[in-house]
């Protein structure tokens, strides 16, 4: 049912519960599996280019680590795991990548970072399943 | 007050800048320039004049700060897309540059020296702004962003030049300065290039000690003659952008020297001069500069992109991106108010226009002339290798580990 799924990947709790659950279902459709996260908060109107390069280099080191664990854990299942960081806003950027990706699902867990202005403004899921492409899967 | 307390009382603002700017994303510079203007109006001990060892350490944070500048510029960009760069960034400078100053100088009545501060601090272009707002959106590996990067650089370039010779002095120490300068842009290529090939990674920091002492010395000789210590240090990066470059380790070490102790110091001092009650009492004259700057950039770079052929969304895009400015405009406006050319009104108007000149036109650009990118390589794109980097861009995303 599902060709091509996409699991949107902060490195939260609900994040990994998220990837586990497309990991089990990339096996059972053999379906390909991508993982993307997006490196929000780069330092907007910088002084020179360092400061945002410097801000980026963190962020990518950290995605880069939780990349490798992401991978090592669904190729422990059997399943091969492609991922992509990107910089800018987390719903925006996910919206677009599955659409030009062609994705059949999204896969995201119910709470990530969006943290106490989540509470207010609805948190990334909320909006990710309002404007997506196709389907989908909420995981608690 | 003690020395120590001073140094730790601006050391706590920008520790509280930091912090707001990890909070907020926002940046740092931008958020130390609101917290100078909030300490500058609003916290008795900082509106006594501001101590020598300060102004030494703002100082020496904008050399530093537009080394960083110059030395960022590819050169491999610049040569491969200069006649487009070179004519987009060169009427992005001298288009506001007389616009700006014609409207100081004959519609609000400043004087010739004020008018000339006015035309520099608005002629300029945010590299960095552009940068981020670039990569963000997958532009920078573009041929459209690689062009509008590069042209950012010449623009600044013309504004550099014009602080440095506009109110310089022409005698014998401008002569020694300008045999100096020449001298150290042909030689210090390739001594750099030996010097830090010989005395690589030692715990003292040779190569950034040599670099402070390169920058610092042209800076005093620059200033001796009457020029301003950016001039040489911009020149000095665009010289020094391979070879400097080519050593990230490096590259991080003196960002952290720059971003931790010395241009915190410099935003906050730019930040501090900004009148409060000035900002109020002259708000039209503010948006009259923003609006100045930013028409001004319209007649000088949009024509240009029209004779270079891009598309009308491109066009736009591109010229609001110009439009940008913030740390090239403080410079120059901060250098106006410390030379005594304009007073604290002047210096407030421009830098206020200056900093929201970072971004209206960004949010503009974003909102409504954002350029549709090409998908490379298939559905996801293909992986652009930079520098030696994988380099994950908006669309060309394969970001492959396995």
């Amino acid at each position: 049912m599902y060709g091509k799924i996409l699991v949107a990947f902060d490195g939260s709790e609900g994040s990994w519960r998220a990837l586990r659950a497309a990991i089990g279902l990339a096996r059972d459709q053999s379906a390909e599996l991508w993982a993307l996260s997006v490196e929000e908060h780069l330092p907007h109107y910088a002084a020179a280019i360092g400061e945002f390069e410097e801000a980026r280099a963190e962020k990518n080191e950290y995605f880069r680590k939780l990349h490798g664990q992401a991978i090592e854990l669904a190729e422990s299942d059997g399943v091969r795991l492609q991922s992509a960081v990107l910089p800018g806003h987390a719903v925006q950027t996910i919206v677009r990548f599955a659409s030009q990706g062609g994705f059949d699902l999204i896969v995201m867990g119910h709470s990530g970072y969006s943290g106490v202005w989540g509470a207010f403004l609805g948190t990334t899921t909320d909006k990710v399943s309002r404007h997506a492409p196709c389907s989908v899967l909420i995981v608690r | 007050m003690d020395n120590n307390l001073i140094a730790a009382s601006w050391l706590g603002l920008a520790l509280v800048a930091g912090l707001i700017s990890f909070r907020t994303g926002v940046s740092a510079s931008l958020v130390e320039i609101m917290v100078g203007i909030v300490a500058g109006n609003f916290l008795v001990i900082f509106t006594t004049p501001v101590p020598e060892f300060i102004n030494f350490l703002a100082g020496f944070g904008s050399i530093l700060l537009t080394f960083l500048a110059g030395a960022e510029v590819d050169p491999k960009v610049l040569r491969s897309k200069f006649k487009e760069s070179f004519l987009i960034g060169f009427f992005s400078f001298l288009a506001p540059f007389v616009g700006a100053f014609a409207f100081a100088y004959f519609v609000a009545g400043w004087d010739l020296r004020a008018a000339e501060i006015a035309g520099i601090a608005l002629s300029t272009t945010s590299v960095a702004v552009v940068y981020a707002v670039m990569v963000e959106t997958g532009l920078n590996a573009t041929e459209l962003g690689k062009i509008i990067l590069a042209a950012c650089f010449i623009t600044d370039l013309g504004t550099v030049v014009a602080l440095g010779l506009l109110f310089a002095g022409f005698d014998l120490r401008m002569l020694i300065f300008v045999a100096a300068l020449a001298l150290a842009l042909v030689f210090l290529p390739r001594f750099t290039r030996w010097f830090f090939t010989t005395f690589a990674g030692h715990m003292s920091e040779l190569e950034s000690r040599y670099i402070f002492f390169v920058l610092l010395g042209l800076g005093g000789l620059a200033i001796l003659a009457g020029s301003e210590a950016v001039l040489p240090a911009y020149l000095v990066g665009l010289a020094l952008a391979n070879v400097f470059m080519a050593d990230r380790a490096l590259v991080r070490r003196v960002r952290a020297i720059a971003f931790t102790f010395l241009t915190p110091f410099f935003f906050l001092k730019a930040g501090l001069f900004v009148s409060i009650p000035a900002v109020l009492a002259g708000a039209g004259m503010i948006g009259l500069l923003l609006l100045i700057k930013m028409a001004t950039k319209f007649v000088g770079v949009l024509p240009v992109t029209r004779i270079l052929r891009f598309g009308p969304r491109d066009g736009m895009y591109t010229t609001l991106l110009m439009s940008t400015g913030l740390t090239f405009g403080t410079i120059s406006s901060l250098f106006g108010l410390s030379h005594g050319i304009i007073d604290q009104s002047k210096y407030t108007f421009l830098v206020t226009a200056v900093i929201l000149s970072a971004i209206v036109p960004t949010l503009i650009a974003q909102a409504f002339f954002r350029p549709k990118i090409p998908t490379a390589g298939g559905a996801l794109g293909s992986e652009a290798d930079v520098d030696g980097e994988k380099e994950v861009t908006a669309i060309a995303i394969a970001h492959q580990t396995k």
